[in-house]
């Protein structure tokens, strides 16, 4: 019974459209009044849930990413990925590939990979004849790099969702191969598109532009260099490296390029309190909510069930995946990692999955859900900033969503592809 | 009419103030992070004193920021939510959910203050270590959001009742 109300309550707050922390902290709250313990148990946990020390990277790595977008380091690397695939048939389009790859890789966000990029390339890509809905989509889906090439604050979410134990360099690592291929992926269909539409290549700047873009873009590029490769080298703790990251970030953006303004560092700043919140927020009520979905053993429960349907592990990770794949269609990425992780992560292991290779499958599949309709965050900021209908975008995204299908099932059924890097380290 | 909105419109700029004070709290909270964690960095590895009381005050401090931002994010109404089967119902209907929301929140935030007071009474007596002040500190921040929260939500409730035909789901009582 007491399952069932903590279900229900979520449930109907989910439903009705109420913010999805509260609906958990809320379910929670009523569940352990059914149960006879305190209520104030809901809110010890949620305040325990957020003053843990792996999660205080979660704002430095925002603000990195914030000053990144405010400081002009975006826009720098951009120019040095258009120097670089710009010359390309559909230039534009890989070079909005190559951008995302390269700053998604430092923000981690790939709604701001979306607002700092597609408001850059989006508008040029239209001008130069390409289709805003082709701009778009290749913005949108590019953008889901930074969610699983590191570092990423999701993963720092799935970390502690699993309750410790997974380590965030093997999960850094764990990411670069499959967002390396994801990125290739959608450069292949945007490339097909390109010719079937024919795009225009962009003239080649010649390697003297070549190196003054990469020259003026490396500072900004080294602060992914300093968050992964203090965290990987054991030299920093994950924390540690994002407070490093980021202020270097705000040193090189205000000392070196003078492009970082007070009004544009309080942007940033407010900008980081705001997301730092709403993802905090989800934590603290989530460890109220995965207590007792441990107290009540849904994972044991859904497990059953699953073998119930069928034995084969191959079955059961498909099962999963579409189960993620529904799930990311209605609900946003923070609040699935911490829900589902607990109850899926058990599964994957009983079926002799690595966490870490679970990890980026899940990252990989949610990242999927914010690109696609009824709620899909990227999808719809992308359409704001192309000024395009979500349904336009809708009839000519299947290319990528193939593209990005096609990486998660290697992710999924070849664990080399995730854990091959990490297991260089051991 | 013009009296309640009158009324209504020098209530939304309190609430805003104080939305704004909530955001500044929590700005200079993520800024003093910032600097001490790059004062531990320093410490840590250049001087090779390590200052202890930086992570008791990160800790601390990331509970401010937590709570004071989601606070502010009710009234700013930017927390994760899934709209899409509230926005299929007609839209008497929504706003009749809407409402129902505002007031959920608003007693659930009531419930958040209580529980805040009384585990700020159970934690006066216990010190966080190396700071060396009571656990109550840090349950403060969780006792003002539910407080915050009472008065965003409820507040936005009442003006959404009052205001009942002026405004629509997507267009909130604020912007009317």
């Amino acid at each position: 019974m007491g399952l069932t109300i903590l279900m229900l309550v979520f449930g109907v707050g989910v439903v009705i459209g109420m913010p999805v922390a509260f609906a958990m902290g809320i379910a929670a709250a009523s569940a352990f009044w059914y149960e006879g313990f305190p209520m104030l148990i809901t809110f010890q946990r949620a305040t325990a849930g957020v003053s843990v020390f792996s999660l205080l990277a979660i704002p430095f790595f925002v603000l990195a990413g914030e000053i990144m977008l405010h400081g002009g380091i975006a826009v720098r690397l951009v120019k040095l990925a258009s120097a670089l695939v710009g010359h390309f048939r559909g230039g534009l389009a890989m070079v909005n590939i190559f951008s995302s790859m390269l700053f998604g890789g430092i923000s981690g966000s790939a709604v701001a990979d979306i607002s700092a990029l597609g408001s850059i390339l989006v508008p040029v890509m239209k001008e130069r004849g390409y289709r805003p809905d082709f701009a778009v989509n290749v913005t949108v889906t590019s953008s889901i790099a930074g969610i699983v090439i590191p570092p990423s604050h999701n993963m720092i979410i799935f970390a502690v969702a699993a309750g410790g134990g997974i380590s965030v360099s093997g999960l850094f690592l764990a990411g670069v191969i499959p967002g390396m291929i994801m990125c290739f992926s959608l450069a292949i269909a945007a490339y097909i598109l390109s010719i079937k539409h024919n795009y225009p290549a962009e003239p080649f700047p010649g390697w003297t532009e070549v190196g003054r873009t990469a020259a003026d873009a490396i500072p900004g590029f080294f602060t992914a260099v300093i968050i992964v490769g203090g965290t990987l080298s054991g030299v920093f703790t994950v924390t540690e490296s994002g407070a490093f990251g980021a202020i270097y970030a705000i040193l090189l953006t205000t000392f070196y390029y003078r492009s970082l303004t007070w009004d544009s560092f309080i942007t940033a700043v407010t900008g980081t309190v705001r997301t730092t919140s709403m993802v905090m927020i989800l934590i603290a009520f989530a460890s109220s909510f995965a207590y007792l979905l441990a107290l009540y053993q849904v994972p044991a429960r859904l497990s059953d069930a699953l073998v119930t349907i069928s034995d084969n592990p191959i079955m059961i990770l498909l099962m999963i995946n579409v189960i993620l794949l529904i799930l990311g269609m209605i609900m946003d990425m923070a609040a699935l990692i911490l829900i589902c992780t607990p109850i899926f992560l058990p599964i994957a292991k009983g079926l002799g999955m690595d966490p870490t290779q679970f990890g980026i499958m899940m990252l990989m599949n949610l990242g999927l859900g914010l690109c696609t309709p009824p709620v899909g965050t990227c999808l719809f900021v992308g359409c704001a900033v192309g000024k395009i209908k979500i349904e336009e975008a809708l009839k000519s995204i299947w290319p990528f969503y193939l593209a990005i299908l096609g990486a998660l099932i290697l992710v999924t059924y070849v664990p080399a592809v995730s854990l091959w890097l990490p297991s260089l380290l051991k | 009419m013009t009296r309640t909105k009158t009324i209504i419109d020098r209530c939304e700029t309190v609430l805003a103030g104080v939305q704004w004070l909530s955001i500044f709290i929590a700005s200079v909270a993520l800024v003093v992070l910032v600097v001490t964690f790059g004062w531990l960095v320093f410490g840590r590895y250049v001087l090779n004193v390590t200052p202890t009381w930086v992570e008791q005050l990160a800790l601390m401090l990331v509970c401010y920021i937590a709570f004071l931002g989601a606070a502010s994010g009710v009234r700013e109404d930017t927390h994760l939510g899934v709209s899409l089967f509230r926005d299929m119902l007609p839209v008497p209907l929504q706003k009749i959910v809407m409402v129902a929301i505002d007031f959920i929140l608003a007693a659930f935030g009531a419930i958040m203050f209580i529980a805040g007071v009384e585990l700020m009474r159970f934690g006066w007596d216990s010190l966080i270590p190396m700071l060396d002040v009571p656990e109550s500190f840090r349950t403060l921040a969780i006792t003002t959001c539910g407080g915050l929260i009472v008065l965003h939500a409820g507040s936005r409730g009442i003006i959404r009742i009052l205001t009942y035909r002026t405004w629509t789901p997507n267009f909130t009582a604020q912007e009317s």
